[in-house]
């Protein structure tokens, strides 16, 4: 988004400007934990997530239940930690496919331009014209509902917002100085895509990422809303929001220690992205 | 950014984090200090117990009572509609020859102030009021009486024709007379005339509509409603409310002479999400809310400005079973031995059930319809024993158990907590039950392909007579018996027979019969019945739903 | 090749891409399985009853005549029935569509009126308390799922506090403008919060890169110069994130109508897709995709506009 073009750096020059950022170390601690927790969650919860307890139904926090009971008797805390892993997975598989494929596409289009930028216009236009859930909604009815099929519907849609980040940005650096001096010098095209624009151009789509992480988490509460995510029994951050809604008032521990936990996924991966952001951005 | 402001950023990106928990935290603080009840509105009536019971002070005339409804009518035709949610509401725009009385086992008069039956039971007399008149002030003849009737039995006209099967003819007799000429004695015939497709219509402005078809006809009157009922259909915006006003001209008084309806209108508002819909009653937005989650009803009773009542229904709800020998994939299906299925009723603890998904509320089913059905006979059930079970599966040869799928709609908190208890429950006796969770419409697309091995279901009776749940529950040729595949020649046998009897001590014993046999088989999982969840303020009085799932409006007034 | 070829290129592309879009719907929901009838009958269906309803939507004919039917019909401006409510789509989603826009234009408004304003006082004030806070504030907001955030300003201003009506659209502009102040809120923060974030980022870039340029020079004259380049810059980046959030504000629209009942199409399209209702799906696609196609317009060209360097190629 920078007006002036910025010198061009190549591999040797981003290794040497490399400095730990206390940004992305705090994202990162932060994750670490999350991580853990999402590996062993047996190890903290003391509860299982889905076990009915009908004579502790809608508790208030206590030193039994930390975060309180639900409906159904069960330990909110259990399920809030039990909950991280299948939220880790729904931010990895909602963005991989998506950021690999998109910036690739969207770098070829920006760089190659011609037939393959309006292919890929033709393309995002069908794909991106439909409001992102009520294509996944779509899909999910027509695959039936639950996360894997979420992967899928958000992988065929999500690819294309990285690869317009890509391509805009793809256009602004190409016509810069180095990039024509490279082309100049005679480099293959791949190689000034490779080692010279995309480092600079790859940017704000690694940004993008962090945040889509969190926004896919919360297209997964979305679904987990209409019935079409995680399905219950399972201890999914986003559903148990659902699940306590009808409880804002008598027992709003239900929904708000996941949302707590959302906003701590959420801080999470956007400072994450901060610090990758200062890491990557071309120093003058 | 460069390093002119890393370490500032650094700071800075901390404290963000910390404030943002602080943020969330005082939400949570906030939230838990608040309390329970929402601040009070109206002036706050004393709290009854019932709205049928004796209101507080006399019945006052005006005003206009907002309801929320959870969803919209698709169709409002008598005869061709399709669902509870145009069914509960046509009862309020047109009125039916009889009515059901509050507690669903009687029938007593309506547009038709008497009615005899013949000696022969194939000719019935119904004598209307004097007086009644359309909302146009036209006068209903006989002759709107018999087209209204021929229209609704006739077998192109949309799917509830059955209930008719039995008229041979309609005539008029008089200026105030109709008789039903019948093929063959009906003893249900005045159940199936307080029925909503027997509704009286008026035959001239119906077939002034534009329109080839007789659907085309009724999609135009539906915009031009001109009805028999209480209320008149002053303005509809599908999907956000519907407005009903007062029929000048309709025929009923209270015991007191005073005009019905009390009320000046009626307002539907469709509010989808439950949370809110509770909300705006807390609030005294609407005055009335239907189907409210059985998890909160505790919270509304104690609420001192709403009266939150479970109105007695006809809703039973099951676990449908496939009885057939195999699958349509082609494999065994163990559930067609009748020793499998009595296993799992067994193993089924339906008071813990009851207690998991309707807090309470339910009642065990003591047959497969329900208590308030007429004719309805308590059987002995399947008390739970988990030995028993084990017992019986050991019997059928399934001593270690075995795999079963079951049908759920996804995103359903009971489907959910009621499947995840029987999974418990059934592992006990070594059943291992699968969830397979897939949208409305395609179950139902599978189920009537008969592709499935388990499903959840609900019913509610359209009429009060205990005929057409049995038709749909036990007799094979008309879905297959709900797609169970279960047939027994003793009980159609028994069913044909009580079709035609018009003794009622005689019918009552075919239907007991009837109901040992089924309990017996046990082609279903019986579960529980629930009651219709509607709270009220408490200024709300005279609002009653009966059973088969009616609205009643006309007797309901807003007390001052 | 100069702007009104582009956009006559761009039309032309939309057309085809119309159809395209029009042609894999129609094949699409007809794949999905579970059909009108089922959706529409219920459980209580009979076989004859199903083969009724199919026979009169025509669906029982092979599929290449359906869709030659269903083509014919559009150019005769006919979208057909719905097939839950009887009544022509025209008129279902004639009276919803303007809610829906209003409701999307009111939360673009408000997250435009709340994120640029925060942005700049953000930027200005870097590593400052006030920076801090309005950080955290839409730190917290962007990481929570809309239909809580919903629930929460309706429980708490709406309910508790009476503050605002619960839910509903009410009849007169005015109406308008109280009843969806709270979703509007609700739809428009998790947008206010991406266009901070990036603005505030741009904001700095520019202010940075031009403070080291004239570190020497201070004064009046500097702030001019800035405030020219860094508007700039700042309305490039938002235009492109509402031009890519434009389907996000259309989706999260759905939650929004749901938790508030507020009769617009995005509560219309899941009912529909639940429902079958073929006639309404297509209609609906066709009616996002020429709302979304015509932000992307727009915004494209504003980009361009604003930044000469980028060839309309």
């Amino acid at each position: 988004m920078a007006a002036t073009a910025a010198p061009a750096i190549t591999t040797t020059r981003l290794r040497s400007r490399y400095r730990p950022n206390r940004t992305l170390l705090a994202g990162l601690c932060v994750l670490a934990i999350l991580l853990v927790l999402a590996f062993f969650p047996s190890v903290i919860a003391p509860y299982s997530p889905t076990d009915f307890d009908y004579k502790a139904i809608l508790q208030p926090p206590s030193w039994q239940h930390f975060f309180g009971t639900d409906n159904f008797g069960r330990d909110v805390f259990s399920r809030v930690i039990w909950a991280t892993r299948i939220d880790m997975q729904i931010a990895l598989f909602t963005t991989l496919f998506p950021f690999f494929f998109g910036s690739i596409v969207g770098a070829a289009a920006g760089f190659y331009g011609k037939w393959l930028d309006s292919l890929l216009n033709i393309i995002s236009n069908i794909v991106v014209v439909f409001p992102f859930l009520v294509l996944v909604i779509a899909i999910v009815a027509f695959l039936g509902p639950g996360l894997t099929n979420m992967y899928i519907a958000v992988s065929v849609v999500g690819w294309v917002a990285y690869a317009r980040l890509v391509r805009g940005e793809m256009l602004v650096q190409k016509q810069a100085e180095y990039a024509l001096a490279a082309r100049v010098m005679g480099f293959a095209p791949a190689r000034i895509i490779g080692r010279h624009l995309l480092p600079n151009v790859i940017a704000p789509s690694i940004v993008y990422w962090m945040t889509a992480m969190s926004l896919g988490i919360l297209l997964g509460a979305s679904l987990g809303y209409l019935g079409l995510g995680a399905q219950p029994p399972t201890a999914e951050w986003g559903l148990m929001v659902a699940d306590g809604k009808n409880f804002m008032v008598t027992a709003p521990w239900i929904a708000t220690f996941p949302a707590l936990a959302l906003t701590i996924a959420g801080i999470t991966f956007s400072l994450i992205g901060d610090g990758l952001a200062d890491l990557l951005r071309p120093r003058r | 950014m460069n390093q002119l402001c890393s370490s500032t950023e650094r700071r800075g990106t901390r404290l963000s984090t910390l404030l943002g928990l602080i943020v969330l935290v005082a939400l949570l603080l906030q939230a838990c200090a608040a309390p329970a009840a929402a601040p009070t509105q109206s002036g706050a009536a004393v709290a009854t117990e019932s709205a049928a019971a004796a209101p507080a002070g006399a019945p006052v005339s005006g005003g206009t009572l907002r309801y929320g409804r959870y969803a919209d009518s698709l169709f409002l035709d008598p005869v061709l509609n399709d669902a509870n949610l145009d069914i509960w509401v046509l009862n309020s725009l047109y009125d039916t020859l009889l009515q059901s009385t509050l507690d669903g086992q009687g029938i007593e008069p309506m547009l038709a102030e008497k009615y005899e039956m013949s000696a022969d039971g194939l000719a019935m007399t119904l004598t209307l009021r004097p007086e009644i008149k359309f909302a146009d002030g036209s006068p209903i003849t006989p002759d709107d009486v018999k087209w209204s009737l021929d229209r609704a039995r006739n077998p192109d006209n949309g799917i509830w024709t059955f209930s008719l099967e039995s008229v041979d003819s309609v005539e008029t007799l008089g200026d105030n007379q109709v008789v039903l000429k019948l093929k063959r004695p009906d003893p249900a015939l005045p159940a199936a005339l307080a029925m909503f497709n027997s509704a009286i219509m008026p035959q001239k402005l119906f077939e002034a509509m534009p329109g080839a078809t007789d659907e085309e006809k009724a999609t135009a009157f539906q915009e031009k409603i001109v009805g028999s009922g209480p209320f008149m259909l002053k303005e509809w915006q599908r999907g956000n409310f519907m407005l009903l006003e007062r029929n000048p001209y309709y025929w009923a008084k209270d015991e007191n002479g005073m005009q019905l309806p009390y009320l000046d209108a009626v307002r539907f508002e469709i509010i989808p999400e439950d949370a809110t819909r509770i909300l705006k009653l807390q609030g005294g937005e609407i005055d009335g809310a239907e189907f409210i989650p059985l998890s909160r009803a505790a919270e509304l009773k104690a609420d001192p400005n709403l009266k939150m009542e479970l109105f007695p229904s006809t809703k039973v709800n099951s676990i449908l079973v496939n009885n057939r020998s195999t699958l349509t994939d082609g494999s065994a299906n163990p559930l067609s031995d009748v020793r499998v299925r009595q296993a799992l009723n067994h193993a089924t603890d339906k008071d813990a059930l009851i207690q998991v998904v309707t807090y309470g509320a339910g009642t065990p089913e003591g047959s497969f319809m329900s208590a308030s059905t007429p004719l309805y006979a308590a059987q002995a059930m399947y008390p739970y024993d988990v030995e028993k079970a084990k017992t019986l599966l050991k019997d059928a040869g399934f001593e270690q158990g075995f795999d079963v799928s079951v049908l759920a709609i996804a995103g359903s908190a009971d489907d959910s907590a009621l499947l995840t208890a029987l999974q418990q429950m059934w592992a006990a006796v070594g059943v291992n039950l699968k969830i397979e969770l897939v949208d409305a419409a395609t179950r139902t697309a599978r189920y009537r392909a008969n592709d499935f091995q388990m499903r959840t279901s609900a019913w509610t009776n359209d009429i009060n007579d205990p005929s057409q749940i049995t038709s749909y529950f036990a007799i094979f040729k008309t879905v297959e018996s709900l797609h169970t595949g279960f047939q027994d020649a003793e009980l159609e046998q028994l069913f044909d027979d009580s079709q035609k009897e018009l003794d009622p001590a005689k019918r009552a014993e075919q239907y007991k019969r009837i109901q040992e046999i089924y309990a017996a088989a046990a082609p279903i999982i019986f579960l529980y019945e629930t009651p219709y969840p509607v709270a009220l303020r408490s200024n709300v009085n005279g609002f009653y739903q009966i059973p088969l799932g009616q609205n009643l409006f006309s007797k309901a007034y807003l007390a001052k | 090749m100069n702007r009104w070829n582009y956009i006559l290129m761009r039309l032309l592309q939309a057309f085809f891409t119309f159809f395209i879009i029009m042609f894999l719907v129609f094949m699409l929901i007809r794949l999905l399985p579970g059909d009108p009838a089922s959706a529409i009958l219920g459980d209580r269906a009979t076989e004859a009853d199903v083969a009724r309803i199919n026979a009169k939507l025509g669906l029982d004919k092979p599929l290449p005549e359906q869709f030659a039917i269903f083509v014919g019909n559009f150019f005769h401006g006919e979208l057909g029935d719905s097939i839950s409510f009887k009544i022509p789509v025209m008129r279902l989603i004639w009276q919803r569509v303007p809610v829906t826009i209003f409701l999307a234009t009111y939360a673009a408004v408000l997250a435009v009126l709340i994120a640029v304003p925060l942005a700049f006082v953000a930027a200005l004030r870097r590593g400052s308390a006030v920076d801090n806070a309005i950080r955290a504030v839409f730190q917290v907001g962007l990481s929570l799922p809309t239909f809580f955030v919903g629930l929460v300003l309706l429980t708490v201003l709406g309910a508790q506090l009476g503050l605002f009506p619960i839910g509903g659209y009410g009849t007169t502009f005015g109406q308008h403008l109280y009843y969806l102040f709270l979703p509007a809120l609700t739809l428009g923060f998790n947008l206010a919060a991406v266009l901070m974030r990036n603005l505030r980022a741009a904001i700095i870039e520019v202010l940075t890169a031009e403070y080291v340029d004239f570190a020497r020079a201070k004064g009046l004259r500097n702030r001019v110069v800035l405030s020219k380049h860094v508007l700039r810059n700042a309305l490039i980046s938002t235009v492109t994130l509402l031009g890519l959030n434009v389907g996000a504000l259309l989706g999260g629209a759905v939650i929004t109508e749901t938790v508030f009942a507020i009769p617009g199409v995005g509560r219309l399209m899941v009912e529909a897709i639940y429902g079958r209702d073929y006639a309404v799906i297509q209609a609906l696609t066709l009616t996002f995709a020429i709302m979304v196609f015509a932000a992307f317009l727009i915004t494209d060209l504003v980009y361009a506009q604003l930044d000469p360097r980028v060839e309309m190629a």
